[in-house]
């Protein structure tokens, strides 16, 4: 790859942002424009080619384009995706349906989930049988398999998904199904759950497999589009997309495993944190995206974002764990918090103040956009607490309606419980905040973290908003802004190795097991993710293979992830001393002479990191560093109104000191210093804030 | 401000309750989530719980602390303190139910208790039999104990309670494990103090405990003055059980009294302790009522629950309890039988039963296996909203997953399907029950003990919505009268089939194409949506609106002739 150039592609629900890197110069050129929902390849071909114009190159000139996208997850909340069928072993096809048979909430006596993918009607029974040791008690009859495959063919489906028991110990009859479906009907796109997520318990399994054939179809027209006009532009084969674990992969890959794009747009944000802190000299950060439904945080340590094997997405409760479609996908674990600049602040039935989930979206927006909106938002709080610019939200284009929010905050919350206006506002915003800082707490504690020795990395519209209020309530060592924290994704994902997960469930207990089989797994593992990798470019001497294995005492429910280092040998003892280590860490206590068990062998090849200096690039400083003017803002905790210099981010230098309170404006976001912390401009242009004691919070 | 430090108790008990449930080697705490984490205050009233955690035990916490605390007062105790006990009259209702606290310091200042009330994989006695005469042969009966002293485990207390006990291991793993998470509770707690510079917790709980109660006050409130009566027949063993409960609601309060209800029985070990028979009650009171206030004790406050000593709901020493719940889990649906009349938006038909199914024995390698696993029937409809396919109700057990179960015993599930017209008919349908069918595999015979319910008297219907489909239970092929333990040898298979949840309104009144619905994905058959619904249909399977007002017509005076009269309309 000779060529300078690299192009990062983020598609998101309403816009789609680019960022072109200039390798030789180091400039980054940016372009935003609007998705076009029927067909978001058009879009961003379109956005493409205005970006190469006034990049003055041509297509050919760009070495690799690297494309992230809500599309897979945008495609099962909505629904959107193939008419699918699903094949399941005798007598099981309503466990995608009977799911955990648990409540994701105790009290609710109108409780509902979310369907599966695929109803009941579809869903085929097959005779077989493969039990836990992988030997076939029921061979797969050639009358049941055509009677099968003939329903599935003459049915309107354009995709099917086959998950059998035990199939990752045996994938037999899983291969033959595909084989006697693809001989019948080779346009249907195939999904069976051996090669998509060949893991113990089949809930999971079964529906990981259907969401990944009930998107393949749409993802392959997708493709093909997308690939096809990057073609027509002189950029052949240069296509990678973002996985939902942070790496890159080809859209061969992507065809035949489109639900690890799960979480891809989201991916490039929390990289893009990465990106930020590494060049600052951060390696221990919270990534802090909060927009106007909802915020998302990914912890990073020692420069590494928390991974997990198991999403859900689409919940039918909003925000409830387990009311929704369970994924086994690898990926970064990002917490997804119910409230945004539009969340709707209400007083429930003891008049406890409420923020969220409920939100009050674009349309009719918070009540100070005066689109009708008549419920109070977060936005209305930060808008009367002087937080927000009512002449310069998104630059000035929308002017913002102080009278409305007034109005709204004092008719739903003041005269209900007897608060000032001033009181119920900073309310509404310590309330949110403190429920980001709740949300980030238990994520970073989960695994043992300190979120002292953490920044809090701010973007998102709303991020720079409440950055300071989250960081100190979580006591983190500060937060940081990045500048244009608009196309945030679209840079981060450039910094992403080409990578690929792989995995393989094998139940065994330690003590006397047959390690060599374990070895097996792993070499076989091995030997798949080097294959991936080369046919993606990566150069063989290059591959960085990393082991984990799942492993837990016999009897308990739930595992833990064990790094196994490259090259030591597999040994009991070995295994033993390290499961121990990491229980310990996690749980404070071990137990002794209870037995061991490994449930899954996990391995992550990854190619080499790209160079990524030249993705912070800034445009050259020309402000004055001078405040632009002045306003009143609430900070209750130092004693209410306080006047506060009010900045063009634009105009900031590198070097420069802001003390607060300050206020830090650019189009697409407010930065709040609080009183008693300093704002620092560091040479990428970030709004640094380090904060020198800790101030505790009253209540 | 009050709401923000509520929400962070309830998240330092969330944490908590995660950490027990990855740290557990007992299935019915970890997948059971036959647990609860709960904060007292230092007066020992419960001001928070993990939102997981199971209603019943906040209010049945503080009555078991005030007995630890009789024997161990508070000017006695030192951080790294554990008591517990696992008494049923002490705690909440039978044995293998063991209550942990461990107190809070702050400066060297009791400030409160973090506990847990945990079902363990083990208490002793006899396995798997229902018809227990006393708690003697039920297992080993800890009186309050100091578990932990300064956080040093009290050996003589472990290894009586080992000696006692199958799979010792896992049973002193889980209370070791337990001690740990009321460690990681204290050090969020007194971090939380901290933060917001509290002294202690005095302030606080009393702001949630008196918001709580005036809540519930309001709440009650709703219900019009005026007693209110409902009825439960529950299978019971042999004999059947009859629950009977009076509401008195006026001025605030609400009184449930449990009168006429049938009493203790020395033929089963189905008897329940009345702080479980309170803690059921209290459930169902805060679905009915308010459903999204955090637990806590003072929503109990505005309520008074009785029943007569000696009966079924007020079992005395020292009867049999260790299979309680055939009883227990009943009394939530005779409050909403009769909350019916009062609230009819706020109540729901009738839940199937938790049926755990264990099986221990010797594998081909000769290492012993024991496992558990839970599966459910459908939930009641409601007058928003069809009952849910197999959900736990009241009780909220996760299933199991069927692979890690085949792995874990020679076992093979031969089916794990919904059952077709199981849902009893309403204008909201009952949810669907299953069927499981499990054979050994063994060389060597394999233990089982199923708890079957509702295979007599099925989940109820309200407001004219019909009954779910009983229950049914069979072993090698033959349903048993009386349920107990079997031996299964290789080959040999139990079916368990829990029912479906009662349906809400009439069937008649059913949107037709709903029912149009249910036939094409094949939860109701074609013959049902006839007989049950009056829905014809036509080739296209949509429904034919001339022909099933027709049906609908001949179907209601038929009901009207034959003096059909359902439960709560």
């Amino acid at each position: 790859m000779s060529s300078r150039y690299r192009l990062g592609i983020d598609i998101g629900g309403t816009f789609t942002d680019f960022a072109l890197v200039d390798e030789g110069t180091r400039t980054i050129h940016r372009h935003k424009r609007l998705t076009s929902p029927a067909d978001p390849s058009a879009s961003a071909l379109e956005g493409t080619d205005e970006l190469l114009e006034r990049a003055q190159i041509s297509g050919g000139e760009i070495a690799m384009v690297v494309h992230g996208t809500t599309l897979v997850a945008n495609a099962i909340i909505e629904r959107k995706g193939a008419q699918t069928s699903f094949i399941v072993t005798k007598g099981f096809r309503d466990v995608p349906e009977m799911a955990h048979e648990n409540r994701h909430d105790i009290y609710d006596l109108n409780l509902r989930r979310a369907d599966p993918l695929v109803p009941r009607r579809d869903r085929y029974e097959i005779d077989e049988r493969i039990d836990s040791d992988g030997v076939v008690l029921r061979e797969l009859g050639a009358d049941d398999l055509r009677r099968c495959i003939d329903a599935v063919a003459e049915s309107e489906s354009s995709a099917v998904a086959v998950a059998l028991l035990h199939s990752f110990r045996n994938p037999a009859h899983e291969n033959a199904i595909r084989d006697a479906l693809a001989a019948r009907r080779p346009d249907l796109a195939i999904s069976i759950s051996s090669e998509v997520s060949p893991e113990i318990r089949e809930y999971e399994r079964m529906s990981t497999t259907m969401a990944n054939a009930y998107v393949q179809p749409l993802i392959a027209r997708y493709l093909e589009k997308l690939e096809g006009g990057l073609a027509r532009r002189g950029s052949v084969n240069r296509l990678y997309l973002m996985l939902s674990e942070g790496g890159l992969t080809t859209s061969h890959v992507t065809r035949l495993y489109p639900v690890r794009l799960v979480e891809s747009g989201p991916a490039g944000g929390v990289l893009y944190s990465r990106l930020v802190g590494r060049a600052a000299g951060v390696t221990d950060m919270v990534a802090f995206d909060m927009g106007g439904t909802t915020a998302k945080a990914c912890l990073i340590r020692d420069g590494r974002p928390r991974q997990t094997t198991l999403l859900e997405v689409a919940r039918a409760s909003r925000f409830k764990k387990g009311s929704g479609i369970p994924l086994r996908v690898p990926s970064m674990e990002i917490i997804e918090i119910g409230a945004g600049g539009g969340s709707i602040a209400r007083l429930d039935q003891i008049g406890m103040l409420k923020v969220g989930p409920e939100s009050a979206g674009a349309i009719p927006g918070p009540a100070c956009y005066g689109q009708g909106g008549h419920e109070p938002t977060v936005t209305d709080a930060n808008l009367l607490l002087g937080y927000l610019n009512p002449d310069y939200f998104l630059g000035g284009r929308l002017s913002l309606d102080r009278r409305a929010a007034e109005r709204v905050v004092s008719a739903r919350i003041c005269e209900p419980s007897g608060l000032d206006l001033m009181e119920a506002a900073d309310g509404i915003y310590r309330l949110v905040s403190e429920d980001m800082a709740s949300a980030i707490r238990v994520h970073v504690a989960e695994v043992g973290a300190d979120p002292r020795t953490c920044m809090l990395v701010a973007f998102g519209g709303a991020g720079p908003l409440h950055a300071s209020y989250v960081a100190r309530a979580l006591k983190m060592r500060g937060f940081m802004c990045a500048p244009r924290p608009g196309i945030a994704s679209a840079i981060g994902m450039l910094d992403a190795p080409i990578s690929f997960d792989v995995a393989r469930s094998f139940v065994a207990k330690i003590k006397g097991a047959d390690l060599t089989a374990v070895a097996n797994v792993f070499a076989e593992l091995e030997a798949r993710a080097r294959t991936l990798l080369e046919a993606a470019g990566v150069n063989k001497s290059a591959i960085a293979i990393e082991r984990t294995l799942d492993m837990r005492f016999a009897g308990q429910f739930y595992e833990v992830s064990v790094p196994y280092e490259d090259g030591s040998a597999l040994t009991s003892a070995g295994l033993c001393d390290a499961f121990l280590s990491v229980y310990r860490s996690l749980f404070g206590h071990v137990h002794e002479d209870v037995e061991i068990e490994i449930l899954t062998c996990r391995l992550r090849g990854t190619g080499p990191q790209p160079d990524s200096t030249k993705l912070l690039a800034g445009s050259p400083a020309t402000g004055t560093g001078k405040p632009k003017g002045q306003r009143q803002a609430y900070f209750r905790e130092w004693g209410g109104m306080l006047s506060c210099d009010v900045y063009e981010r634009a105009g900031l230098r590198p070097g420069l000191a802001i003390p607060g309170p300050a206020i830090i404006e650019e189009p697409e976001s407010t930065t709040i210093i609080e009183p008693d912390t300093i704002a620092r401009i560091d040479e990428h242009h970030n709004i640094v804030v380090e904060f020198t004691n800790s101030t505790s919070s009253d209540y | 401000m009050l709401e923000i430090l509520w929400g962070r108790l309830v998240t330092v008990m969330d944490e908590v309750d995660a950490a027990t449930v990855r740290t557990a080697f007992s299935t019915v705490l970890a997948e059971g989530r036959d647990f609860a984490c709960i904060l007292l205050d230092v007066q020992g009233r419960s001001i928070a719980q993990g939102t997981f955690s199971t209603t019943g035990f906040v209010v049945t916490l503080p009555r078991t602390a005030k007995q630890l605390l009789k024997k161990f007062p508070p000017a006695e105790l030192s951080p790294g303190d554990m008591l517990a006990t696992n008494d049923p009259w002490m705690g909440s209702g039978h044995l293998p139910d063991f209550s942990f606290l461990s107190p809070v310091f702050r400066g060297g200042k009791l400030i409160g208790y973090i506990g847990t009330v945990a079902h363990l994989t083990d208490a002793g006695g006899r396995l798997g039999y229902f018809n227990g005469v006393d708690v003697y042969e039920e297992g080993i009966r800890l009186p309050p104990c100091r578990l932990f002293d300064k956080g040093v485990a009290n050996t003589t207390a472990f290894s009586i309670l080992g000696a006692n006990v199958r799979a010792s291991r896992l049973v002193l793993g889980d209370i070791e494990a337990i001690a740990a998470t009321h460690q990681l509770g204290a050090t969020r707690l007194l971090q939380l103090l901290d933060e917001y510079a509290l002294p202690d917790l005095r302030d606080l709980a009393d702001r949630i405990l008196t918001l709580s109660s005036a809540s519930m006050e309001q709440a009650i409130a709703q219900i019009p003055d005026g007693e209110y009566r409902g009825e439960m027949l529950c299978d019971g063993y042999g004999d059947p059980v009859t629950l009977r409960v009076a509401l008195r609601a006026g001025g605030g309060r609400l009184s449930v009294d449990f009168a006429g209800s049938s009493p203790q029985t020395t033929r089963a070990a189905i008897n329940a302790v009345i702080s479980l028979t309170i803690a059921d009650t209290l459930f169902a009171l805060k679905c009915a009522l308010i459903p999204d206030i955090r637990n806590n004790e003072g929503l109990s406050w505005p309520i008074d629950v009785d029943a007569p000593a000696g009966s079924i709901l007020n079992a005395s020493f020292p009867v049999a309890v260790q299979a309680r719940s055939k009883t227990s889990m009943h009394v939530h649906q005779a409050i909403f039988a009769a909350l019916a009349e009062a609230l009819p938006g706020r109540v729901q038909a009738g839940s199937a039963a938790a049926w755990p199914i264990s099986a221990s024995g010797i594998d081909a390698a000769g290492a012993r296996f024991a496992t558990h696993f839970f599966l459910h029937g459908g939930k009641g409809a409601t007058a928003r909203s069809d009952g849910l396919a197999t959900t736990a109700f009241p009780y909220n057990a996760a299933a199991g997953s069927v692979e890690i179960y085949e792995n874990s015993a020679p076992l093979l599930v031969e089916r794990k399907a919904l059952r077709v017209d199981s849902g009893g008919p309403g204008r909201h349908r009952g949810g669907l029950g299953q069927e499981m069918v499990v054979t050994s595999r063994s060389p060597n015979p394999v233990v089982v003990w199923v708890r079957p319910d509702k295979i007599r008297f099925p989940p109820i219907g309200l407001a004219g919505g019909r009954p779910g489909r009983s229950a049914e239970f069979s072993v090698k092929g033959e349903a048993p009268n009386l349920p107990t333990s079997y031996e299964l040898l290789r080959g040999e298979s139990v079916v368990v089939a829990p029912p479906g949840g009662g349906g809400y309104g009439d069937p008649f009144d059913r949107d037709p194409v709903a029912v149009a619905a249910d036939v094409a994905e094949g939860y109701v058959s074609l013959d049902s949506a006839a007989r049950e619904y009056g829905v014809m249909l036509d080739d296209a399977g949509r429904p034919d609106g001339e022909q099933t007002v027709r049906a609908r017509d001949r179907l209601r005076s038929e009901v009207h002739d034959s003096g059909r009269r359902p439960v709560g309309a």
